[in-house]
């Protein structure tokens, strides 16, 4: 049996007050299954903190108990993946309709549930999920943006996208799309893989080429965290940073 | 809507309004910016304005070089293939200045959201 250390950390940056992003682990008791949460809210006033808030506890409560049940089926797992997501949908649709404030906010949500040497992973929005194996970094997550599309007709190359005014514009997530289906995939995993959660406030201040050195060695999952983070602040992140990090023992 | 500013010695001499959907540069009479100068070619460099397909009433423009003698350059980098533009980018044609500005930029940057449906 596979067993998993998990470690997260979120910071609001050098430049925005408030936090918006929400994270969220879980090892079952077992230490067989491991569940990761990222959410990045967005909307204004206190809008984006209730948005992710939201999403992540809706996360908790629908996979959080099946954690403890050995031998799902895969497909169960998915449909409790998309379960969740339509829960947080839910109540973000309903609390935009009593409270006028926060009638625009919305959210991103990435998650990871490994089972075993199986991991699910699904997403909504430009938060990401990343293999890390053997130095090699993996986003395993494809952006639900306008850049991203522009990207893949051709209309822009990397170069442009730090550039482009439209770079913060999702084409989905929860709260503002009618479809909130999860894009959803599966990868196998391998003792001393890496699966990393992260809001676009870490990819934003931190490219993905400097994380291997942050990574290695003896740390602890919690320190590798935390030297993410920290090396995205010492960056001058202005937007918020979340990370959640998992390591196959 | 953009426009293209000409500018010497960083003052500006003239401006362009880019209002149609496809703007020809060069040193042709029948271009729609004509330089009448020696390092321009007869068709040096076009600008395309093509809604984008994502957002709408956002207008993306993009500029071509067409294998003039001297080049295109956009902030000192030689165009190769069609790029896009942003506001401020600075363009050289042969020897001269221009700068594009796209007002309309400014309300695309703040901070992120949702295209709702």
């Amino acid at each position: 049996m596979m067993c998993f250390a998990v470690a997260g950390l979120s910071d609001a940056g050098v430049r925005r007050a408030v936090n918006e992003d929400a994270v969220a682990w879980r090892v079952s008791q077992a230490g067989d299954q491991a569940l990761l949460v990222v959410a990045d809210g967005m909307g204004g006033y206190a809008g984006g903190s209730v948005a992710s808030e939201l999403a992540v506890a809706a996360v908790l409560e629908v996979i959080g108990p099946k954690l403890e049940i050995p031998d799902q089926d895969p497909m169960t797992m998915d449909d409790a993946i998309q379960a969740a997501f339509n829960l947080a949908q839910r109540r973000i649709l309903s609390r935009r309709q009593q409270m006028p404030a926060l009638a625009k906010m919305g959210t991103t949500l990435v998650l990871a549930w490994i089972r075993d040497d199986e991991a699910h992973i699904a997403h909504l929005g430009d938060s990401r999920c990343y293999l890390i194996r053997g130095g090699e970094v993996q986003c395993q997550t494809r952006d639900d943006t306008v850049v991203q599309k522009m990207l893949e007709d051709g209309s822009i190359n990397e170069r442009d996208v730090p550039k482009v005014p439209f770079r913060n514009v999702l084409t989905r997530a929860l709260g503002g799309s009618s479809d909130v289906l999860a894009s959803m995939r599966r990868i196998d995993l391998l003792a001393g893989d890496r699966l990393l959660l992260c809001s676009d406030g870490l990819t934003g201040a931190l490219p993905e080429s400097c994380w291997s050195g942050l990574l290695g060695g003896e740390a602890s999952p919690a320190e590798q965290v935390r030297q993410l983070v920290d090396a995205s602040l010492a960056n001058q992140a202005s937007d918020n940073v979340s990370v959640v990090l998992l390591t196959v023992l | 809507m953009a426009s293209l500013s000409q500018l010497v010695d960083n003052v500006v001499v003239m401006s362009f309004d880019l209002d149609q959907p496809l703007v020809t540069i060069g040193r042709r009479a029948e271009n729609s910016i004509r330089i009448d100068e020696i390092s321009v070619s007869g068709q040096h460099a076009v600008i395309e304005a093509i809604p984008n397909a994502y957002l709408d009433g956002v207008t993306d423009y993009y500029i071509s070089d067409c294998n003039s003698t001297n080049g295109t350059l956009v902030n000192d980098l030689r165009v190769s293939e069609r790029q896009r533009l942003n506001s401020n980018d600075l363009i050289r044609i042969g020897w001269n200045e221009f700068r594009f500005i796209d007002d309309s930029e400014n309300a695309l940057e703040q901070t992120a959201y949702i295209l709702e449906e």
